[in-house]
Formats: structure tokens, C-alpha cells, sequence
């Protein structure tokens, strides 16, 4: 188990240490947001910044882990939306759509295939930075975090049944990165943006 | 699409999570057990999800900047000064400091789901068998494991001998690849299947049994040490299984 100083905060001291404990993931998060080691860092530390700021507004017994992630998701849209760079996260309306006709590839390889990759994590990787943006943090949320749908619809924003529809198909998506036979998708990826 | 494929498509986040009411599984299941494509898409889900819970602890393990980890502590400092007298704070800052390190390298088994524990540990199940398939013929005898758990993480573990039901064989001992080698697995064959036998010491949970990557895992608590057993999903050699389960203590 974390080693917690009590089993809930209990004072200022015992919220910042408990926040911290969540700086590995909430970076390894924030790199698949953003890919991009610079955002990555910006984004964690504003969210620190939040977090420690208003930490009265954290209520004592809820999910301190789901309340971070909650202010890292907020924090990059609101930035997004500054930085006027909306116009790339597409009309995610759109996406769905794509995403919901435009996946054909029948050719799929066996999970177990695939577990036995050496190059598995950073195919993992890179196939995941390579899905759009509302698949890959819902997806990521979801199987590699563990939150629930409820919890992950708080952070993104939106109505639990988009969540489940993102999840399912994000997975698809992934699946057939994966499996793709001769699609270097870490190259892909590096060309992406930025 | 169809609107049965429609609405049963709807249900698949949940199917891949296992989060279905058992009506709705069986429902799910009818459905594509009958229909190629909706399989196919079933498969492409629950696959990447077991992949990703396979893989969770490395994806999450991003080594965090020095500068930003230390940026982070000073502004809890900075936080708990302006509310707190400064003594407290520095006392917070070597805490914190303690709790994010010693957080950082556990890899705990503790706090993991059964699918997730079960998914790393299939993992593990089908790599050793692919990677270290051992030479055929080759058994191992069960005093020799035993000493060997002994010796080597301080274990007094009854491990089920070679020549149970099913044509059971012990063929091998291994630390695992998971939790930085401090678990315990056994590596067991019966009739060509492969059986792995997991030991995790100081650890105590529900039984449940999950499914990943075409195996069958079974996760089980005898007092403060809990077992778990994979078998291929399909043609299981269940008495061997049930042997292995039963004999482990």
C-alpha cells in the first residue's frame, strides 16, 4: 500500500505530502496529454500550483488522486482554449463519426501475439499517442489509471455515455495500430504535432 | 449495421471491463457467439484493454524531471509557509520527500484490481513459458523449489509435487519478471498445457477468478499468503489445476 501519514489528510502538511505521491503518474499522464516533455512539466506544476492553492476546497474522505487529475484535465483544455489551439483537437463530433465507420481492418493479430512484442511498450506508446486527443485521454484514464466512468466523465467534461463511447472505441483504434502489420506507428507519432 | 449489432456494440466498454450485469453478459455473449463482426470488434477491445493493464505500471512509471519534482516540493513548502509556521514546513518538505520515494519504488501488488493483478501475472504466465520454455522432459522436484523459495525469498511454502491427476509435472521455479523478481512462480505442465503457480507473501484477499489473454486466472488466500493460479482458458486440465490449488499452502 502508500505508506499515507494517516488514513485521510489531516492537516496542510499531510495534503501536500499525499498530493505529491501522485507526481509520477500525473507526469506520465500529462506526457500522453500533451506529448510534449516541456507542456508536460508546465501542465503538472500548474496543477500543483492549483492544488495546493485552493486545497481547502478539497474535501476531506473524497478521492484525493480523482481530484487531481480532475484540476491536470482542466488546466490543459483551459490552456488549450487560450492558446487559441482548439482548432486541433478537431471537432471531436467529427472523430466519432471517423471513428465510428471508418475502422475496417479485419487483419488482427492475437493479443497474445502481441504481448510477446519486445518492442511492445513503446508500441503501446506510440500507438496511443497517435490516437486523437478524446480517445487517448479517455482510453488512458480508463485502462491504465483505473478510474471509473463517472469519474473520468467529471474530468473530461462530459456525459458518461460519450466517455463509454471514446473508451470503446479509442480501444478499437489502439487495437489496430497495434496490429497493423507494417505501420511503424513510433513514426507516426514522431511526425505528429509539434 | 444492424440494430442488434448497434445496441450490443454500446455494451462492449462494459463487456471488455467486465462490469456487466451477468444477464447482460450472457446477452452480449449470445450475440457474439453468433456474429463474426461484432466479435471481432469485441476482441479488438477486450484485447487492447488487457494489453494496456499489462502494461499500466510501465505507461504510468514516466521518470519525472529532477527539476520539476523539486519545483513541486517547494511549492508545497511555499504553500504550507504561508498557513503554517516555517518549522512544520520543513519538517512537511522531508516527509514528503520519504513518502514520494518510497512510494515511487514499491511496485505494489497490493493496491491492484484482481483483473489488473491477473492480467500482469498472465503476462508473465505466457512469457516465461515462450521465453524460457524449458527443455523437454525436464522436471523439477518439489523439495528442491521449496528450498529454493526458502533461500530465496524467505518463504516456507508446501509446493505441490510432480505426478498429480492429469499427468502433472513440475518443470520449473522462477522468480518473476513482476514486482522487481519478488514473487515467487512455478511453472507446472499437464497433458502439453501450461500452469503457473503464484506465491505473494504478506498479502491477503477475496477469491475471484478473472479471465485475460485466453487464460483462466484463479486468485485465492490461505491466512497472510495469496495464490494465483492461470490455465489456459480453453481445455483447461482442470483436475490438474485443482490438484496445484489444493496442494499449495
Amino acid at each position: 500500500m502508500f505508506r499515507r501519514p494517516s488514513s485521510a489528510p489531516s492537516s496542510a502538511d499531510d495534503f501536500s505530502a499525499e498530493a505529491l505521491q501522485f507526481l509520477e503518474p500525473l507526469f506520465a499522464t500529462a506526457m500522453r496529454l500533451t506529448r510534449n516533455r516541456a507542456d508536460a512539466e508546465d501542465l503538472v506544476q500548474d496543477t500543483y500550483v492549483k492544488a495546493f492553492r485552493h486545497s481547502e476546497q478539497f474535501k476531506r474522505g473524497t478521492n484525493l488522486r480523482a481530484w487531481l487529475y480532475t484540476i491536470l484535465h482542466n488546466t490543459w483544455r483551459n490552456r488549450r482554449r487560450d492558446a487559441s489551439r482548439a482548432a486541433v483537437d478537431v471537432d471531436s463530433d467529427q472523430v466519432e463519426q471517423l471513428a465510428a465507420g471508418g475502422i475496417g481492418n479485419d487483419r488482427i493479430e492475437t493479443p497474445e501475439r502481441i504481448l510477446l512484442r519486445s518492442t511492445l511498450d513503446a508500441d503501446l506508446q506510440a500507438a496511443l499517442d497517435n490516437l486523437p486527443e478524446a480517445f487517448r485521454e479517455a482510453v488512458w484514464l480508463r485502462d491504465v489509471e483505473e478510474f471509473t466512468y463517472a469519474e473520468i466523465a467529471e474530468m473530461l467534461n462530459v456525459p458518461i455515455g460519450t466517455v463509454m463511447s471514446r473508451i470503446s472505441r479509442g480501444r478499437r483504434m489502439l487495437y489496430e495500430k497495434l496490429s497493423a502489420p507494417a505501420a511503424p506507428v513510433a513514426a507516426e507519432a514522431a511526425g505528429g504535432r509539434r | 449495421m444492424k440494430p442488434t449489432c448497434r445496441r450490443i456494440c454500446d455494451l462492449l466498454a462494459e463487456y471488455a471491463d467486465d462490469t456487466l450485469t451477468a444477464e447482460q453478459r450472457a446477452e452480449v455473449q449470445h450475440h457474439l457467439d453468433a456474429c463474426p463482426p461484432c466479435r471481432t470488434i469485441a476482441g479488438k477491445e477486450c484485447g487492447a484493454r488487457q494489453l494496456l493493464r499489462a502494461c499500466a505500471d510501465r505507461l504510468r512509471a514516466e521518470q519525472v524531471p529532477p527539476a520539476l519534482r523539486s519545483r513541486c516540493h517547494e511549492l508545497s513548502r511555499q504553500s504550507a509557509n504561508a498557513r503554517l509556521w516555517s518549522r512544520r514546513a520543513v519538517r512537511l518538505a522531508a516527509a514528503a520527500v520519504l513518502i514520494v520515494v518510497t512510494g515511487s519504488m514499491l511496485s505494489v501488488v497490493t493496491r491492484h484490481s484482481d483483473a489488473l493483478l491477473a492480467a500482469q501475472l498472465t503476462a508473465d504466465h505466457v512469457k516465461c513459458f515462450t521465453f524460457f520454455g524449458h527443455e523437454p522432459g525436464r522436471t523439477l522436484d518439489a523439495a528442491q523449489a521449496q528450498q529454493m523459495l526458502r533461500e530465496q525469498f524467505g518463504m516456507d511454502v508446501h509446493v505441490p509435487p510432480s505426478s498429480g491427476p492429469g499427468g502433472l509435472e513440475l518443470v520449473d521455479a522462477r522468480r518473476c519478471l513482476y514486482a522487481e523478481g519478488r514473487i515467487p512462480h512455478l511453472m507446472y505442465q499437464a497433458k502439453g498445457q501450461d500452469i503457473s503457480l503464484f506465491v505473494l507473501e504478506g498479502e491477503s484477499r477475496p477469491p475471484a477468478e478473472v479471465t485475460a489473454f485466453g487464460h483462466h486466472t484463479r486468485i485465492w488466500s490461505r491466512g497472510d499468503r495469496t495464490f494465483v493460479l492461470i490455465t489456459p482458458a480453453a481445455e483447461a486440465p482442470a483436475a490438474a489445476a485443482r490438484y496445484v490449488a489444493e496442494e499449495a499452502r
